[in-house]
């Protein structure tokens, strides 16, 4: 596995990982995020959901859709 | 191919038509512009979908297309990478700074840190800020000047120019509505160009199996190498993109800031988000890059010549009928228009706000205001054009890049820590802007003794030499200006947390409670129908009577935030008005909302119309 493809996915959705949760944490101190109510837990999985959408596209296009075809260099 | 044949007046009319209708859609909406809530915040009161079209309007500049496809040209799909780091921000954006700036009715990002922090905070990010907003105006002037120099051989500065009055004019006239709406019609009608652009190319190349086959393997990825090239590295992109530029857009572009503030309710800002970036975003990486992947498939088979920079005009082109090249060079200049005029607009926002009204002309009328607003946008459009000629001596992507990365990171710095961190002082805000921008001054100066440059912003160069810094200048920027501030805070004072309710994370609901005037009503209700009935008992209470079965429909109570609006969803709120439920009407009142004749006036609400009403809080 060539790292030098990976480490950007490692840092971008790692380093992303960490922004997200200083959000969610800052939106659960104090109690504006609030679990108990239903509109906030689909905001809480559609946020979690999106992260993955993204990972899932950034996985495909890193290692599967390289070798759909290939290319003629340039 | 879809054609070969260019037919250029049909395509200069069609520019030119194009360009004269977003003038008038522009201008049409100068009536709702009464004040200086309309002018700079269209009233509170816009739904999300509209919100949503508007940020990516503005997100894509006119330079987006020639960056973005020049890059996509060099080095593929891995040109959208700086389209997929906004998610991250999401949170902190939904769940922090817009229910702070919303709730607090915080005009401007140098008001929240007077009031977080202290007045010389203020100054030192008012600076920054214009400077940023000025500079942005410039870089996207220029790359339409320089577009219209390869098409029409006109001077840079004449089509700048030509632009710029243009824009300015419909700004000048219709405030954030005018905003609002016309990048509403140019995100529709850029996303159709680049999108379209890519179907025909798909089309021509007969699928897109034998289009992905004419792409080099190396061009097939999501991401560059990690450090490699210099100019185009995914390290050097995401410090400079992702974290930087982005962290900016979201928390300290004026632009971004009032568009929140357009919108109806901070429930809103929710959707608004999740349309905008992981859907509209997306499709407009997209739209902005496949003009170079196009070029390079199209330049392997033998059927184009063209060079990075010209990648879009040349590929669209080679693939467009007359007429329909025009429309998409006016999708261009709509990707200018829509990002220069929230441009013009925050700037004109911000020397009202932050320097007119506090230090120059205190406590004058409104419409005074108005007045100063509207000619400080003239203003904001002519001191971007005075900074084409400094732009002119780089590559568009690479004066983006270089400036974003070096303005951005002190005062983004001291808003995230300012809105996370409860404990950061004053003193230590003040010492991340005015020490963050000093460190990020002195990485540029080369001459001399030392050679700043390599001292500085060389440790965080990952090997990749000079050619590097402009976009790991941001990375030394964020380190040093969050050191900084880190440092300070434990050295010196914090605030009395009573005094930070509704200014940092953990606070946001003492904010709901104070822009209410009451504890906010989170319960799930439904809208009403009902039909406005003018009540001049009703003046200057911005209060409506309606009946205690659409009370109970809309979960709401007595002194409950309401929102009235047209029937007609599309509208999308520029026919509506906030108003505070009043006691239960009689039962005799049961499909009526009593409203009073100028809260139906803001609405434009006539007498006995059908309303929807539903409550925010």
């Amino acid at each position: 596995m060539n790292m030098l493809r990976v480490w950007p996915i490692f840092c971008q959705f790692g380093v992303g990982a960490l922004l997200c949760a200083v959000g969610i944490w800052c939106g659960l101190r104090g109690g504006y995020l609030n679990l108990k109510v239903a509109e906030d837990r689909r905001l809480l999985a559609i946020l979690i959901a999106g992260f993955m959408v993204m990972l899932a596209i950034v996985c495909v296009f890193t290692f599967l859709a390289p070798g759909w075809a290939s290319g003629e260099s340039s | 191919m879809i054609a070969q044949a260019i037919g250029k007046n049909l395509d200069y009319v069609v520019m030119l038509g194009y360009f004269v209708v977003v003038l008038g859609f522009g201008l049409y909406f100068g009536r709702y512009t009464r004040s200086t809530k309309d002018f700079f915040f269209g009233g509170q009161r816009f739904s999300w979908w509209l919100i949503a079209f508007s940020c990516v309007a503005t997100v894509v500049g006119s330079y987006s297309f020639i960056k973005y496809s020049a890059a996509g040209f060099r080095y593929g799909i891995s040109s959208t990478q700086s389209y997929l780091n906004d998610w991250f921000w999401m949170p902190i954006l939904v769940l922090v700074w817009i229910p702070i700036i919303y709730y607090r009715k915080i005009q401007s990002v140098p008001e929240y840190l007077e009031i977080r922090f202290d007045k010389k905070t203020r100054v030192a990010a008012t600076i920054i800020i214009l400077f940023y907003i000025v500079g942005y105006i410039g870089i996207n002037l220029i790359t339409l000047g320089k577009t219209l120099n390869t098409l029409l051989g006109w001077e840079i500065m004449t089509g700048a120019i030509i632009t710029a009055v243009a824009v300015a004019l419909y700004v000048y006239i219709g405030g954030q509505t005018a905003v609002i709406m016309t990048d509403l019609v140019q995100g529709i009608i850029l996303l159709i160009a680049g999108l379209g652009l890519f179907a025909g190319a798909i089309y021509h190349f007969g699928g897109f199996g034998n289009f992905w086959a004419l792409l080099p393997t190396e061009h097939k990825y999501a991401f560059s190498d990690f450090n490699a090239p210099p100019k185009f590295s995914f390290i050097g992109i995401y410090v400079q993109d992702g974290l930087a530029n982005t962290g900016a857009l979201m928390l300290m572009h004026q632009g971004f800031i009032m568009r929140f503030l357009s919108l109806k309710s901070v429930k809103d800002s929710r959707r608004m988000v999740v349309c905008w970036i992981l859907v509209l975003a997306p499709l407009a990486a997209v739209a902005t890059s496949c003009g170079g992947w196009i070029a390079k498939a199209l330049v392997n088979n033998g059927e184009l010549v063209t060079e990075p920079g010209d990648s879009f005009v040349k590929a669209a082109h080679f693939l467009c009928a007359p007429g329909v090249f025009g429309f998409v060079l006016a999708a261009l200049t709509a990707a200018l228009m829509s990002t220069a005029d929230s441009l013009i607009n925050a700037v004109s926002a911000i020397f009202v706000n932050d320097i007119w009204r506090p230090y120059i002309k205190p406590g004058s009328s409104d419409k005074h205001y108005l007045r100063v607003a509207r000619i400080s946008s003239l203003v904001a459009a002519g001191a971007g054009l005075a900074l084409v000629p400094v732009f002119m001596k780089d590559t568009i992507y690479g004066a983006h890049s270089m400036f974003t990365a070096a303005v951005t990171p002190p005062v983004l710095t001291a808003i995230f820590l300012g809105i996370t961190w409860k404990r950061y002082t004053p003193t230590a805000a003040f010492v991340t802007i005015a020490g963050g921008a000093v460190l990020i001054g002195l990485s540029f100066v080369s001459k001399g003794p030392v050679n700043w440059p390599d001292v500085l912003v060389g440790p965080f160069d990952f090997g990749m030499g000079p050619e590097s810094y402009k976009f790991m200048r941001a990375l030394f920027g964020l380190l040093a200006a969050g050191t900084l501030g880190v440092l300070v805070t434990f050295f010196t004072k914090p605030r009395p947390e009573a005094e930070l309710k509704g200014l940092v994370a953990g606070t946001q609901t003492d904010a709901m409670r104070s822009f209410k005037g009451g504890e906010p009503n989170r319960r799930k209700g439904s809208k009403v129908r009902l039909q406005a009935k003018l009540d001049a008992g009703l003046a200057g209470e911005n209060m409506v009577i309606i009946s205690p079965s659409a009370l109970e429909k809309m979960a709401a109570e007595p002194g409950d935030l309401l929102y009235a609006s047209h029937i007609r969803w599309w509208y999308g709120g520029l026919r509506s008005v906030h108003v505070k439920a009043g006691p239960a009407a009689d039962s005799k009142d049961a499909g009526l909302m009593r409203i009073s004749p100028e809260d139906a006036a803001t609405a434009h609400f006539a007498d006995g119309q059908e309303v929807v009403v539903e409550k925010i809080m």
